[in-house]
């Protein structure tokens, strides 16, 4: 199977340079509607749904490969290899972030920046590390998803059509919109939220942006501060919103802020 | 109107559930009656005070960051949301939220309708255990299985680097056999007449054995490895298996045993490599003549089925315990009593056999009945495209017309007084043997053959001379007198004729037309 069926690739936009945006755990590419199209016109934009998620090809979910972030590190350097040629801005939220610092690792010339979208190395508190969870907190997540995927035909589906937001959403994306596989996502949440990619953050030279909610739950401001002292390059800005999704909730303060570090980075 | 909706503001307030209003980060606007009574608050309380997450427990909290709001983002609304809402008191309610998002002067408004679910979560509880102990049996099972896959991955390899050493064993065991050979072959033509003759056919018979061991040894590699070729052609099995026995008719003289040999009465045609089917038939005979104490009975038969020959070869030997019937055909395995009585060998024997018959898209079976009471194998083969077996009639008939008639043969070649003899029990003949012609003469006067089958280079006086003495016997003229010679042309059948033989036969002798000179039987 291509790459571009594997991850559903969706490749738009034009500019010399290519913007790379993974999403966060929980949905998929559709996250990023309110914040990829402001560069579809200074950059090729590519978005994909990380394995196992959105439309990406179920059965190239591989529970082995995919038991750590470094599998998903590896498909995103696929994708580069597929459909970019030069180094690439990297966008990634939750989750991706750190999918994409470890890609950066693996392969900094692939990347001129990266934008950090809400970022976190290490849920779980560790000693002085204060992550903001307690393996209690993720194993309470996991018996809510494990209730609300009971029946996930149905459940979170928008109940009431014709809601204020709804008119400009085409038919197929309401009924597919972070409709994930109930195992594979419960899998998914143990290597996300179980992960501690903390002893990587200083191999990472890629310039980066932390872009960090006001009030965020799941990456709060002690985790914003950690990353921005351990990275070796790093801009740290931070948005006033509530919520772990400033790209959907607050796309306009989110791409000020990227174009800022951009202007910076890319020079 | 009669029917008229009370104040809206009255229904929002006596709903049937809770019903809260929220800004885009949840914080609580308004809530109703039954909403202040569950969460255990007074609506000053809330408005403009708490927030609906942070009512929610962490986890929870976290799905609703990362499910809820984005969904609700997109999609405007979700719904059955099933999570926990902590009370004043910090009791868990179960909960089941519906939320649908509105602009209202240009304000984002989450409208959120929440019903109790206790008795439900408490199902779906259950349910969801049932299904983890499931989904746990299950791992298990996929977990055995592949540690299952995995050990049978690790013994294909030890099996395969066994077949790999056993061949490079085999190759480099023959590579000194071939100059001892030819050294022994110089050193009998030197001294195989002097004092040390026994020495050397010491030294040869092992040789030979050893030779025979290491290709088989060599031979079964080839099979395990999938490398061994065959080269088909269409084979005559009943002269194959005809020769098969005149090969070992010595060794089974030797041991004692009686070899009985029923051979079907017309060709029967498979595509095969007629070494190699040589090779499964004298085998499956060595077998027998080793697992066979003396004195015994082996019967080697030939049939031919519909679409199918079959070679049977049965003994009365030491049999085979109903358990080790399954794994007779497997490498190295030997029933433990004939290890015991030292018959030697490697037990390849017989896994040689079979690959060699599957190679031909055949089969092979062992049958016996116990310790003690014989073996019987039977190989299956498939009859080569277009091939038919004869009509049965034709043996019945054949074998009927010779039995019981009287026949001597004479001949000084052993073996091939042996085979003659084999082939006329076959036909049912009653038969008696001479190795020179005054033995002939003197096994004539009480056997009374009525049938006298004669070899014409003896040792002792030539078969034109035996035959006018046996015309000379009592009963001597109505003798079916035979003449084989090696020599078919004209002068020598005459020569025969003159010498008062009744046919003569060219050398090797046709049974088909041997047979149709034989008298029908004398009735009484």
């Amino acid at each position: 199977m291509s790459v571009k069926l594997r991850h559903n690739v969706r490749v738009t936009g034009t500019g010399p340079a290519t913007m790379v945006f993974a999403h966060g755990f929980g949905c998929d590419q559709t996250m990023w509607r309110f914040l990829a199209p402001v560069y579809e016109g200074r950059f090729r934009t590519i978005t994909y749904d990380l394995a196992g998620s959105g439309s990406s090809d179920r059965a190239a979910y591989d529970r082995e490969r995919h038991a750590s972030l470094h599998g998903h590190a590896d498909d995103l350097l696929e994708i580069l290899d597929a459909f970019a040629d030069g180094p690439v801005v990297f966008v990634g939220h939750s989750v991706s972030t750190m999918i994409g610092l470890l890609a950066t690792v693996k392969a900094p010339a692939r990347f001129a920046a990266q934008v950090m979208v809400g970022p976190s190395p290490c849920y779980i508190n560790d000693g002085g590390y204060v992550g903001g969870f307690t393996r209690e907190d993720i194993d309470e997540l996991l018996e809510t998803m494990d209730a609300n995927y009971l029946g996930w035909s149905s459940s979170l589906a928008p109940v009431i059509m014709g809601a204020p937001n709804q008119p400009f959403l085409r038919a197929e994306l309401t009924d597919s919109f972070c409709r994930n596989d109930p195992d594979i996502a419960k899998h998914f949440a143990r290597v996300t939220f179980l992960s501690d990619h903390r002893a990587d953050v200083p191999h990472s030279t890629v310039p980066a942006l932390i872009l960090q909610c006001s009030d965020d739950l799941i990456a709060p401001r002690t985790v914003g501060d950690y990353l921005h002292r351990h990275l070796p390059v790093s801009t740290l800005a931070v948005i006033e919103n509530v919520g772990h999704c400033p790209h959907m909730s607050a796309p306009t303060e989110s791409s000020r802020a990227i174009d800022a570090f951009l202007a910076d980075t890319l020079r | 109107m009669a029917g008229a909706l009370p104040d809206s503001r009255i229904l929002f307030e006596r709903a049937a559930c809770a019903l809260l209003a929220t800004d885009a980060n949840g914080l609580i606007l308004h809530a109703n009656g039954l909403a202040c009574s569950w969460l255990g608050y007074d609506l000053e309380e809330l408005a403009g005070k708490l927030r609906m997450p942070d009512l929610l427990p962490v986890g929870a909290r976290v799905f609703h960051h990362t499910h809820c709001l984005p969904i609700l983002q997109v999609q405007g609304s979700v719904a059955e949301i099933q999570v926990d809402l902590r009370n004043r008191r910090q009791e868990r309610l179960p909960m089941l939220i519906n939320i649908v998002r509105h602009q209202v002067d240009g304000q984002v408004v989450d409208q959120w309708a929440l019903f109790k679910a206790s008795d439900r979560r408490a199902y779906e509880h259950e349910l969801r255990t049932a299904r983890k102990a499931a989904e746990a049996a299950l791992d298990a099972r996929r977990e055995a299985e592949h540690q299952l896959q995995a050990l049978n991955a690790q013994l294909s390899a030890a099996d395969r680097r066994k077949d790999e050493f056993l061949a490079t064993l085999s190759h480099e065991l023959r590579n000194p056999l071939a100059p001892m050979r030819s050294a022994l072959d110089v050193l009998k033509l030197k001294f195989g007449r002097g004092a040390e003759e026994r020495l050397l056919g010491a030294f040869d018979r092992q040789l030979r054995h050893l030779t025979r061991l290491v290709d088989d040894l060599m031979e079964i590699s080839r099979i395990t490895q999938g490398r061994m070729q065959l080269r088909r052609a269409p084979v005559d099995l009943s002269a194959l298996v005809h020769g098969a026995a005149h090969d070992l008719a010595a060794t089974i003289e030797a041991a004692g045993h009686t070899l009985r040999l029923q051979l079907a009465p017309a060709p029967v045609m498979v595509d095969g490599d007629a070494t190699r089917l040589a090779q499964v038939v004298i085998n499956l005979l060595t077998n027998a003549v080793k697992y066979t104490p003396q004195g015994g009975t082996i019967d080697l038969v030939l049939a031919c089925e519909p679409g199918l020959a079959e070679i049977r070869v049965r003994d009365t030997g030491i049999g085979i315990p109903a358990d080790a019937l399954a794994t007779v055909f497997e490498m190295f395995s030997q029933l433990e009593p004939a290890l015991e009585r030292a018959r030697g060998g490697l037990g390849i024997g017989l896994a040689l056999v079979r690959g060699i018959v599957e190679l031909h898209g055949g089969s092979i079976r062992a049958d016996s009945a116990g310790p003690g009471r014989g073996s019987e194998f039977t190989v299956r083969l498939p009859l080569a495209e277009g091939a038919h077996c004869a009509p049965s009639g034709m043996a019945a008939d054949a074998g009927a017309a010779a039995a019981g008639v009287r026949i001597l043969v004479v001949d000084d070649n052993h073996d091939a007084a042996h085979m003659l003899v084999m082939a006329l029990q076959l036909f049912g003949c009653d038969t008696a043997v001479a190795h020179t012609a005054d033995m002939a003469l003197e096994v004539a006067d009480t056997f009374r053959p009525e049938v006298a089958l004669l070899d014409i280079g003896l040792p002792d006086m030539n078969g034109y001379e035996l035959a006018r003495r046996l015309r000379l016997l009592p009963g001597g003229v109505a003798m079916t007198l035979i003449a084989a010679t090696g020599w078919g042309q004209d002068k020598d059948r005459q020569r025969a004729f003159d010498a008062g033989f009744d046919h003569h036969l060219t050398k090797p002798i046709d049974l088909d037309q041997l047979r149709t000179l034989l008298p029908q039987a004398t009735p009484g």
